[in-house]
């Protein structure tokens, strides 16, 4: 039995996405800013992912990698993650569930807490 | 008598009771969904277009206010100058076809988005059990947000003259909760505790929405207030 890429076809409309929040960018100056760091002067977990975003829309990769590195390598990683989900739906193999590791868990936490900490070191 | 949506408010004021029965199948959930929010989904869209068509004249003919030109820290002749610049408003009438397309694909992909965020924040939590997938958390989404597309019934009143201000603050509170209410879905179709459900809303709040949210509450403070 066929299956749906559904990652494939969510990579594609993100990237349509991209592409119109690209040609939203002259216009960037006119958003508020982090409501968040505006109240705490801290950076939030997501601060710099919406300059991220515009700037993958102008395909502007390294300015992306310096506004939000994690959006970057996903990004970056997205044919890889792409081509794994052509080959699973075309051999009609069920996604697999998350791994129940608490190990993997952990490090998942860890992971998000050291982008977060990224962004407030770097002042972003 | 019958109360209208008796068994959502029922839900909604006792929600670790709510989905004890056994779940529907993926395709009645979302058809129940789409039934009841799409249309009260339309009608919401499209006052707020209309009050924000309206809003638009209104810049354009007088300025912004005072508060704005404060807030923006910008020179109000300056504002007014930049404002009065600005094309026409496209009537009303030609951006209503458009919301019959765009509300649909969008509470899809809001469920698909909530669904997406929930599952990895009830994953982060340890909430997943093996063999309950990614299909159990959509089902769980469609019918909390079903039940919870009364918070779109009750945002209507906010469009009542005089009452828009008045109820702003009250209905933040009511997003809030029915926010948090998908997670007693999560719990519930997942077999886990409820904390942990209404936990991974919250984690998904706090993974996407510190920045995007806070902008988004401060852009309906803009327009609830604004002329």
């Amino acid at each position: 039995m066929r299956r749906v890429p559904w990652i494939v076809l969510g990579l594609l409309a993100v990237g349509l996405g991209l592409g119109l929040a690209g040609l939203l960018a002259p216009y960037a100056d006119l958003l508020p800013g982090c409501a968040f760091k505006r109240a705490t002067g801290i950076a939030c977990a997501t601060c710099g992912l919406t300059r991220s975003v515009l700037a993958l829309g102008q395909g502007h990769w390294g300015e992306a990698l310096h506004w939000y590195p994690a959006l970057a390598l996903l990004a970056a990683g997205a044919p890889l993650a792409a081509l794994w989900d052509l080959r699973r739906a075309w051999r009609g193999d069920p996604y697999p569930a998350l791994p129940a590791s608490r190990a993997l868990r952990f490090g998942a936490w860890l992971l998000l807490a050291g982008i977060w900490a990224l962004q407030v070191a770097r002042g972003i | 008598m019958r109360v209208p949506f008796e068994a959502s408010l029922r839900a909604l004021v006792r929600p670790t009771g709510a989905f004890a029965e056994p779940p529907p199948s993926l395709g009645r959930a979302l058809a129940r969904m789409l039934a009841l929010w799409t249309p009260l989904a339309l009608a919401h869209a499209a006052l707020t277009v209309r009050e924000g068509l309206q809003a638009y004249g209104q810049l354009r003919r007088m300025g912004p206010p005072g508060w704005m030109s404060r807030l923006l820290g910008a020179d109000p002749e300056t504002l007014w100058e930049l404002f009065r610049d600005l094309p026409a408003a496209p009537a009303f009438g030609r951006i209503a076809p458009w919301l019959l397309v765009g509300v649909p694909i969008a509470l899809l992909g809001t469920w698909i988005h909530h669904a997406v965020w929930d599952h990895a924040g009830l994953w982060l939590l340890g909430g997943l059990k093996g063999r309950r997938g990614f299909k159990t958390t959509l089902v769980a989404e469609a019918e909390a947000l079903r039940i919870a597309a009364l918070g779109t019934l009750a945002g209507l009143l906010g469009f009542l003259p005089g009452l828009g201000a008045a109820l702003a603050f009250p209905l933040v509170l009511l997003e809030g909760y029915l926010w948090l209410f998908r997670g007693f879905a999560l719990a519930a179709r997942h077999g886990c505790a409820p904390w942990r459900g209404v936990a991974a809303t919250v984690v998904h709040a706090v993974l996407l929405g510190t920045c995007a949210l806070g902008l988004a509450g401060l852009m309906l403070v803009l327009l609830r207030v604004g002329p």
